[in-house]
């Protein structure tokens, strides 16, 4: 049972490739190499064996993991990411034969002896082979390390856990894992070139930090990609990964979308500006700086170019302003012709309106205001929309107006946005019908249309009554016509202008799509909720409408106060002339008296018809501007609690001569 | 047994090879002496690197973990012991380095561990080839223990040494800037051993590298790297830039980064300009401005040694840093122009602006504090802005006001630093309107000009932005000297001047309005109300001609009255000038101009 030094070195050389010598042998117990019991070696001799047979151990894990993969190779779950680790894997182990190959040449010259006396060139004892092994055991235990946190990792993932243990303050590791990874994330650092340069997803196995999926065209920017968080490695900082999204995303989204050749020359050029040639292999780990500059000057062209695409070929501006005008009634002449014809219409019942004849009464009002002169690829995408109605509702419930952003706008102008802008409009229209109403309210209304000579000869009493009518009907129109002037003023001027300037502001500095969906959808939320439309503001909405509604039916009261008037003025004139000509009757034929009797009984008929009447007027518009009070005062009572600053301004407005402060000190 | 070493004994000494191999438990004793050499020899240079021989065998300190001692058979020749004993010392050593190298190089104990073990490494591995020289040596016969000693007289002392720096690492459980600190103290303290000193140097060298590299991203890039949390400064990633529009105090700008407590000896006079440096750099780069620090050979941060390289890279990156700072802050934000409308609006250098603010917002100003509706004062103000000549500055809209509750004066006492970026428009309208136009002559002329012009002239030559923020501080801290504000006695006193000349125009327009019945002279008792001192003589013309002579001369009793008391109050300034123009010289200035005036009557 005597061994030489020389055989237990040879055996130690083969248990560190992994094979079983003649003494030194895998033990399962020991999980390890070791020199059998049965062989006599001194405690020392052993010990060392032991230990330089730990790179054994280790090669075999190493080993092991390499074959196992290879095997599965094609198969899904190891994917590129992995089989670049596998190869890189391999180039280590090469070395590392290459190694063992030199010792062994040196093993094979015989351990000199004091009585040879000759010293016999390179040779091996355990302890030279210690110091030989010292470095290989750093890589190895490395490698052994990183197969076992990468066993169950792939793609994105596993280039990242490996990136992790690339934390390493020992310059020997950290070149080790610097040529490592390097390897291992080529062939992501290639998915990323293809992806921002080319837009092309090449992704077999499932491993790159983005996935698509197959959406419709309109939704492509929203959906049709998003970041997988768990395949992006660290070393790819979030934001970098977004913008690496972004740039594919629209080089997918000019091609599907816009179909544009132009964001070709875009990748061409800023591949050259970025330093780097558009061929395979040109990036790699450790050039993150090189990889962020390409990808910046990538984004940046690409979203430059995109941002021209949806400016200059599909005109954004314009049919964002086209919205605003239309849909948002910037338009002033447009919606007031719009209403004048559309008025009659709408207030038969729904179902009995013909969306036809909507569709005519739009055309003819573009026809005749200045919206005539618009695009009229813009003009064209205007349309009549009716929503579905319930009984009883009337045209004005399910009359809007509709504009159609085709492909690629309505990304921007999705479905869920234009159901927002409906909204508003419906707001809008309805404060525009109302203040159309009080508008013909005061057309009738109009102090000259009364002339006042011919009640001369009513009595004292109802004449005064008929004033003091009219006069509670004008301060009453007055002051509605302050709440909804102010009203609307706010609304055009201090929400809508002010989101509009502040929206092109955004337009003008948007750098990307993103930007510009974010800065359109701040536009929008900022009309909804100044609008009172937000979810916060719903108590005040509806309180608006009942005010509005009730501004609907003064109209109605102060119509049927005017027309009665007219009645009655009509009758007065009528019964002045007949009463004159009764007269010359009279004096003419002087048979009259009993028409002369029929008209003093009308005429004290009249003026007994005329009190009462004004009477009911009266009493009607006391009653509606004690509602009108509560209500408006309801209102501005909720205006302080609200979020938005602008509603605080409104009511300051409402209220600038504090009138209604000082009626009600709460306020 | 290694047969080429028994063989050796055997030819050597005629043993036979079985009888050694065999006689493993046979304690040592029983051979000859010469023999004994060679198996301790052979046993030593296991025990060199850490492994039990024949019998040398390495026992745990009883009470200690990671303490080990070595014995010796004991019936081994009392002289080869004593040899083989003194050799201990270094194997212990090399245990220990060995172990620590193994448990620092664990990713959790952070670069600067790993690098230092790293260093120990190669150390460790020179000192395994010397072992295995030695190895050659003793096959070739040539190596006696008396030998074996000798050559290992080189690595005895940087080996203690190590071990005992190693021992102080671990049981404290170092990491980061502590073990650099440990390894350069220790450095220092072993001045007198040249070699130990050089090899302690040139492992805090490699030690200090990974850190090195983390202050450079910081100091060039501003961005921290830094995943084991070692340097010393720290990131506090909950601050986000979204909350800069709450946050009155900077508290992003302190906090977001800041110093930690073990900071490396070697930085800890220039941590606080390491901080700044890349605090800029971090700044510039939120504002969206990518900025490097240009690279050269020279910049990078290489050396520890005596010539203090990484000083002057760190001075070079600060001033780099900051100078594209300010340039920064000057041309694309136009600090110059923002100072300028901040003196026009805050320091009321603009008087149409105030005067038509003060017209339109009197009615809002003169009620209760907290009835005072701000949006409405803020629209006032736009108006107040838009229709003056306030409109041409492009600031103008920045302007926004909010109501203090609590009265300026109160304010003042606890104030040291103004809060810039907003005006405060105090409830208590007596303060704007009252200056008399003496002193807003005064503070506008004798102080805000020249202090002004004092600073702009240094902002232009300023280097960088700690610069501007001491002259702007230093603007403000004379203004508000020069301007009585820091001296509460005097300022009592202007106050109550101020408000007896409120009364006084209060009394004259109540006189003037219960006498507005009265049909002659109306227009001459205006005029005489508009300047600020009415003489007696002029007061008394007007009513002396009336028949009214009681109402007349109660006017005459209250004025005369005011100017008493305005007279007494003016007079009473004096001694309170006079005192402190002794310890702030340009009140004497002050003193002349409101006490000469005085003196006229």
């Amino acid at each position: 049972n005597e061994v030489t030094e020389e055989v237990l070195v040879r055996d130690v050389l083969y248990a560190c490739q992994g094979i079983d010598g003649k003494y030194v042998k895998f033990d399962s117990n020991l999980d390890g190499y070791a020199l059998s019991d049965s062989v006599k070696v001194p405690r020392g001799t052993r010990i060392i064996v032991r230990k330089l047979c730990e790179l054994g151990w280790l090669f075999r894990k190493v080993k092991g993991y390499i074959s196992e993969s290879m095997d599965r190779f094609p198969a899904e779950d190891v994917g590129t990411v992995g089989q670049a680790f596998c190869a890189a894997l391999q180039d280590e182990l090469s070395e590392y034969y290459k190694l063992l190959a030199v010792l062994e040449a040196q093993s094979m010259n015989p351990i000199p002896l004091v009585s040879e006396n000759a010293s016999s060139g390179n040779y091996l004892s355990l302890r030279r082979l210690s110091v030989w092994f010292a470095e290989p055991m750093v890589k190895m235990r490395l490698m052994a390390v990183l197969v076992d946190k990468c066993k169950v990792l792939r793609g994105g993932a596993m280039a990242g856990a490996i990136h992790l243990h690339a934390q390493h303050g020992d310059p020997l590791v950290h070149d080790f894992m610097r040529r490592l990874l390097r390897r291992v994330c080529s062939p992501l650092f290639e998915m990323v070139r293809s992806w921002v340069l080319e837009g092309e997803l090449e992704d077999i196995f499932a491993e790159f930090f983005i996935v698509g999926q197959p959406v419709k065209a309109e939704s492509l920017w929203r959906e049709g990609y998003r970041l997988h968080a768990g395949m992006l490695p660290s070393f790819i900082s979030q934001s970098l990964a977004q913008r690496i999204l972004r740039t594919g995303k629209s080089i997918n989204f000019l091609r599907v979308c816009c179909d544009d050749r132009g964001w070709a020359d875009a990748t061409t050029e800023s591949a050259a500006a970025a330093g780097t040639t558009t061929r395979r292999g040109g990036l790699g780990y450790g050039e993150t700086d090189a990889l962020e500059s390409l990808v910046m000057e990538a984004a940046k062209r690409i979203d430059k170019h995109l941002l021209d695409v949806i400016y200059k070929r599909y005109k954004f501006k314009e049919h964002c302003l086209a919205i605003k005008r239309y849909l948002l009634l910037g338009q002033g002449d447009f919606v007031q012709y719009l209403m004048d014809i559309v008025g009659p219409e709408l207030s038969e019942p729904a179902n009995t309106i013909s969306s036809f004849k909507l569709a005519g009464l739009l055309e003819s009002a573009i026809r005749s205001s200045n919206a005539q002169y618009d695009d009229p690829d813009i003009l064209d995408r205007l349309r009549v929309k009716m929503m579905p109605h319930g009984t009883g509702d009337r045209g004005w419930d399910v009359f809007s107006l509709e504009y159609d952003a085709r492909v690629p706008l309505d990304t921007v102008f999705t479905e869920s946005v234009m159901t927002r802008y409906l909204r508003i409009f419906n707001f809008l229209w309805k404060l525009r019908r109302v203040e159309h109403a009080l508008i013909g309210a005061w057309k009738t209304m109009k102090p000259n249309c009364i002339t006042s000579h011919a009640f001369t000869k009513l009595q004292r009493a109802v004449k005064l009554q008929l004033l003091s009518t009219l006069r509670r009907c004008q301060v009453l129109w007055d002051e509605m016509n302050h709440f909804v002037t102010n009203l609307q003023y706010y609304i055009m001027f201090e929400v809508l202008e002010v989101s509009w300037s502040n929206f092109s502001n955004e337009m003008e500095v948007a750098k990307d799509l993103d930007d510009l969906l974010a800065a359109h959808e701040k536009y929008l939320h900022s009309i909804v909720e100044k609008s009172l439309l937000g979810e916060r503001s719903q108590t005040l909405y509806k309180s608006l409408f009942v005010l509005f509604d009730l501004i609907l039916r003064f109209r109605s009261n102060a119509d049927r106060l005017y027309e009665g008037i007219y009645e009655l003025q009509a009758r007065t004139v009528e019964s002045s002339v007949n009463s004159r000509e009764n007269k010359s009757r009279r004096q003419a034929k002087d048979k009259s008296s009993e028409s002369g009797s029929w008209v003093n009984e009308g005429r004290k008929a009249l003026t007994q018809r005329a009190s009462e009447f004004l009477q009911n007027m009266g009493q009607d518009l006391d009653a509606l501007a004690s509602e009108y009070k509560s209500l408006l005062e309801g209102f501005l009572a909720q205006l302080p609690v609200q979020q938005h600053i602008d509603l605080k301004f409104l009511l300051f407005r409402l209220d600038f001569t504090e009138f209604y402060s000082r009626q009600h000190p709460t306020v | 047994g290694i047969k080429g070493t028994s063989r050796i004994a055997a030819d050597a000494k005629g043993f036979s090879p079985d009888s050694f191999s065999s006689g493993l438990e046979n304690p040592i004793g029983c051979y000859d002496a010469a023999v004994q050499e060679l198996i301790v020899i052979d046993d030593l240079l296991f025990a060199l690197v850490g492994i039990e021989g024949r019998y040398i065998s390495i026992k745990k300190v009883h009470g200690k973990d990671d303490a080990v001692t070595f014995q010796v058979d004991a019936s081994m020749d009392l002289a080869l012991q004593e040899l083989a004993k003194r050799m201990f010392s270094l194997c212990e050593s090399f245990l220990l380095i060995d172990h620590f190298v193994e448990s620092r190089s664990q990713f959790k104990n952070g670069l600067v561990n790993h690098a230092f073990a790293a260093a120990l490494r190669a150390l460790l591995l020179d000192y395994q080839a010397m072992v295995a020289q030695l190895e050659h040596q003793f096959r070739l016969g040539r190596l006696s223990i008396q030998g074996l000693w000798f050559y290992c007289q080189p690595m005895m002392g940087s080996m203690q040494a190590l071990a005992s720096v190693i021992q102080k690492a671990s049981a404290n459980n170092y990491t980061g800037s502590a073990v650099l600190n440990l390894l350069q103290s220790q450095a220092k303290a072993m001045a007198g051993d040249s070699a130990v000193r050089s090899l302690l140097e040139k492992i805090t060298q490699s030690a200090s590298n990974a850190y090195l590299s983390i202050l450079e991203r910081w100091i060039y890039e501003g961005a921290i790297d830094d995943p084991y949390g070692e340097f010393f400064i720290a990131e506090n990633k909950s601050l986000q830039k979204d909350s800069l529009t709450q946050d009155y105090d900077a508290k992003y700008w302190r906090q977001r980064y800041s110093l930690k407590e073990d900071i490396p000896s070697f930085l800890a006079n220039i941590a606080g300009i390491i901080l700044t440096t890349g605090k800029y750099l971090n700044v510039m780069r939120e504002c969206g401005h990518n900025v490097q620090v240009p690279v050269s050979e020279n910049s990078k941060l290489m050396t520890l040694g005596s010539n203090h390289h990484y000083l002057e890279c760190v001075k070079a990156a600060y001033e780099f840093a900051s100078g594209e700072l300010l340039s920064l802050i000057k041309e694309k934000y136009d600090l110059i122009g923002k100072l300028r409308s901040i003196k026009h609006y805050l320091l009321l250098d603009q008087g149409d602006f105030l005067v038509h603010f003060m017209d339109i917002a009197r009615e809002e100003l003169l009620k209760k504090h907290d009835e005072i509706s701000v949006e409405k004062l803020q629209s006032l103000l736009d108006l107040a802005l838009r229709t003056t000549a306030a409109a041409a500055d492009p600031c103008h809209e920045d302007l926004t006001c909010c109501v203090e509750r609590t009265s300026i004066l109160k304010g003042l006492s606890t104030l040291k630093d103004v809060n810039i970026r907003d005006v405060s428009d105090s409830n208590d309208l007596e303060e704007p309107i009252s200056i008399t136009g003496l002193e807003t002559f005064s503070l506008s002329y004798k102080v805000l000009e020249p202090n002004w012009h004092v600073m702009h002239g240094r902002l232009q030559t300023a280097k960088s932005i700690d610069e501007v923020i001491q002259y702007h501080d230093f603007f403000l801290d004379k203004c508000l000297r020069e301007c009585l504000l820091l001296l509460p006695e005097l300022l009592k006193k202007v106050e109550k001047l101020k408000s007896l000349c409120l009364q006084y125009a209060a009394a004259t327009q109540w006189l003037i309005s219960s006498s507005i019945d009265i049909p002659k002279l109306e227009e001459e008792s205006d005029s005489s109300l508009g300047s600020k001192k009415s003489k007696q003589g002029r007061s008394r013309n007007p009513y002396q001609a009336q028949k009214v002579i009681t109402k007349n001369s109660a006017v005459t009793d209250s004025i005369l009255k005011f100017e008493r008391e305005f007279n007494a109050e003016l007079q009473s300034l004096r001694p309170i000038l006079s005192s402190s123009a002794q310890a702030e010289p340009y009140l004497t200035h002050l003193a002349q101009w409101i006490l000469g005036v005085g003196n006229d009557q």
